[in-house]
């Protein structure tokens, strides 16, 4: 073992103390570590403006939130969950897991690693400081739709910076990890051999690079509209704000599976060692994900059925996406298949994984139904929405982050998280996310629209329902954080292999805690 | 699809049913395998470019017939 990291006599653990220690490491691990506790931090700062939401609809009438600050607080909630909290969070955990599990030293490209990091927190600031200047932050809705985006005030601007920014950051990061997987693999370690979980950041890399300069292109249409005379998106100067729909949804669509992919990964590494089996079809796992990722391009159309579109049209991307299931299918068949009669045991980790399947499949579901144009015209805009993509966000994306951090804990800290509290945390979380958002579902097909800060009387007792389970949400996420903290400040020391059924080289061939310079001399995969 | 096919030995058949496989996500472990040791990524990529514009082109034909 002492081969393959260079510290295990302590001789390397040379780097600057305090905060230039995270101000210029170019350290895979450091950087990761940053990029968790960033995403965490605006996880809070969302989940608060999802509070506040919540708060406000937990009766009829206007009580907390003048009708305008609803507005900036829908839109902000999902700008900071999506580009601040989910896709950092996964670029975290690419950072610390995807060196160590093709037996690298570090990333590629480790100060440009640095700097997309960096970035983050200017992008988090420009975001939450727009609830500050005149006019308040940008109120049209996490899609910034014209013509609402190109009237709004200087928040739209710090808002249309901000996605620049962490676009920017985002590029960086998935060059940075696509050059280290193609290029820094252990020698053995063919593509087919690479963990699952490297094999879909892989995918979503790719998407990322081919996307993210899209949503580039469509804030910069929109600021030259607001600013330089142009008219893109303005009807009156002959532009089309339909278009900025497609361009935007354009990105949008992968986007969804550039949150989910890495999901899929993390899971796909869980079950296996608490299943005590290897992962049932590996090859077919890699395919399904590439295909869901060339799929994810040709549908993006679902999302603009009511905004006019010739039936044809409707009907191609209707059926595109509706064949989106299949590859899908074939990952949870796999999943469900590698439990089969495994030694299985129920770890936290394996918990929220086995939650995540649960759950992203009604989310998944209700995603085929809303792909039947006639049924999305009724569910277009309502609660039937928000339900189901908070299933494929909330316990999808957002319950594979828990069961990685839960799996990887003792491999970052070296110590063992409270597995009672951890129980706690996934049941709680389980119960209140079901009571906040299956309800949703009734009330989107009884005809409750998003984004409005009143209700008719008859979508009271439900709103209620919704509220007070996402309240509990929210309190249970702090316990999420005493359990990380109590567990980085006084856990019990973890063994050198804690998961038994844990095959990759970050268990195989690393102690615990995973040392700061790793595989400085590549190990031999067979 | 032909002059990929010399470079390397690997079919363009191999290489379409390889694609085919892909897109359902499936594929049987000795075949994959084979794939694994006969196809070259640009192969695989071009295969998936062309599959894909077939998957699109084919449903649009399916819609065409529908509307028709």
């Amino acid at each position: 073992m002492a081969a393959v990291h260079g510290d295990a006599h302590g001789h390397d653990e040379h780097h600057p103390s305090g905060i230039m220690r995270w101000v210029t490491t170019t350290n895979h691990k450091d950087i990761g570590t940053m990029y968790l506790w960033f995403s965490f931090t605006m996880f809070l700062v969302g989940g608060f403006l999802a509070m506040g939401i919540r708060a406000e609809l937990y009766q009829p009438g206007i009580q907390i939130l003048e009708p305008e600050l609803f507005n900036q607080f829908t839109t902000l909630h999902g700008l900071i969950m999506v580009f601040g909290a989910i896709m950092p969070a996964f670029v975290g955990f690419a950072n610390w897991q995807v060196p160590m599990m093709i037996g690298a030293p570090d990333m590629a490209f480790a100060r440009m690693n640095n700097w997309s990091f960096w970035l983050l927190p200017v992008a988090g600031t420009l975001l939450i400081s727009s609830f500050f200047v005149p006019g308040g932050a940008a109120a049209g809705g996490w899609t910034f739709y014209p013509p609402l985006s190109t009237q709004g005030g200087l928040g739209v601007d710090l808002m249309i910076f901000s996605v620049h920014i962490l676009g920017a950051s985002s590029i960086m990061g998935s060059i940075n990890i696509i050059t280290t997987i193609l290029n820094m693999r252990a020698p053995g370690m063919t593509l087919m051999k690479m963990p699952m979980f490297v094999w879909t950041w892989l995918i979503t890399a790719y998407l990322l690079v081919l996307v993210m300069p899209v949503l580039a292109g469509v804030v910069t249409m929109l600021l030259t509209d607001r600013h330089f005379g142009t008219s893109f998106f303005n009807a009156a100067g002959g532009g089309d704000p339909v278009m900025f729909q497609h361009i935007f949804w354009f990105f949008g669509h992968p986007e969804v599976y550039i949150m989910i992919l890495p999901a899929f990964g993390i899971v796909s590494e869980i079950i296996p060692t608490f299943a005590r089996k290897p992962l049932f079809g590996y090859s077919s796992m890699v395919y399904a994900t590439a295909s869901i990722a060339i799929l994810s391009c040709v549908v993006w159309a679902h999302h603009m059925f009511t905004a006019g579109m010739p039936t044809v049209g409707q009907l191609f991307f209707m059926y595109a996406t509706m064949l989106i299931a299949v590859p899908t299918g074939v990952k949870v068949f796999n999943w469900t298949a590698t439990m089969w009669r495994g030694s299985m045991t129920f770890e936290t980790p394996m918990l929220f994984a086995i939650g995540f399947i649960f759950l992203f499949v009604i989310g998944g579901f209700s995603g085929v139904i809303c792909a039947i144009v006639p049924i999305d015209i009724q569910v277009q805009d309502t609660y039937y929405v928000i339900a189901h993509f908070h299933y494929v966000l909330v316990s999808g994306a957002l319950f594979s982050l828990f069961a990685g951090v839960y799996y990887w804990l003792p491999k970052w800290t070296g110590n063992m998280y409270s597995e009672t509290l951890g129980k706690w945390h996934f049941w709680l979380s389980m119960f209140f996310f079901n009571l906040t958002f299956f309800v949703q579902h009734f009330l989107g097909l009884a005809g409750m629209p998003r984004r409005i800060p009143d209700y008719n009387l008859q979508f009271a007792d439900f709103n209620m329902i919704s509220s007070i389970g996402a309240f509990g949400f929210g309190l249970t996420q702090l316990l999420f954080l005493y359990i990380v903290i109590s567990c980085i400040r006084s856990g019990e020391k973890s063994p050198e292999k804690p998961w038994e059924g844990a095959t990759t080289l970050e268990w195989t061939h690393l102690p615990c805690p995973a040392p700061y310079h790793s595989f400085e001399k590549p190990p031999i995969v067979k | 699809m032909n002059k990929i096919a010399e470079k390397t030995g690997a079919s363009a058949w191999q290489v379409a049913k390889a694609v085919m496989f892909a897109f359902m996500g499936i594929r049987k472990k000795s075949d994959l395998e084979h794939d694994a040791a006969t196809l070259k990524p640009a192969q695989v990529i071009i295969g998936g470019i062309i599959g894909a514009i077939i998957f699109v082109l084919s449903i649009m034909l399916v819609v065409r017939l529908v509307v028709s």
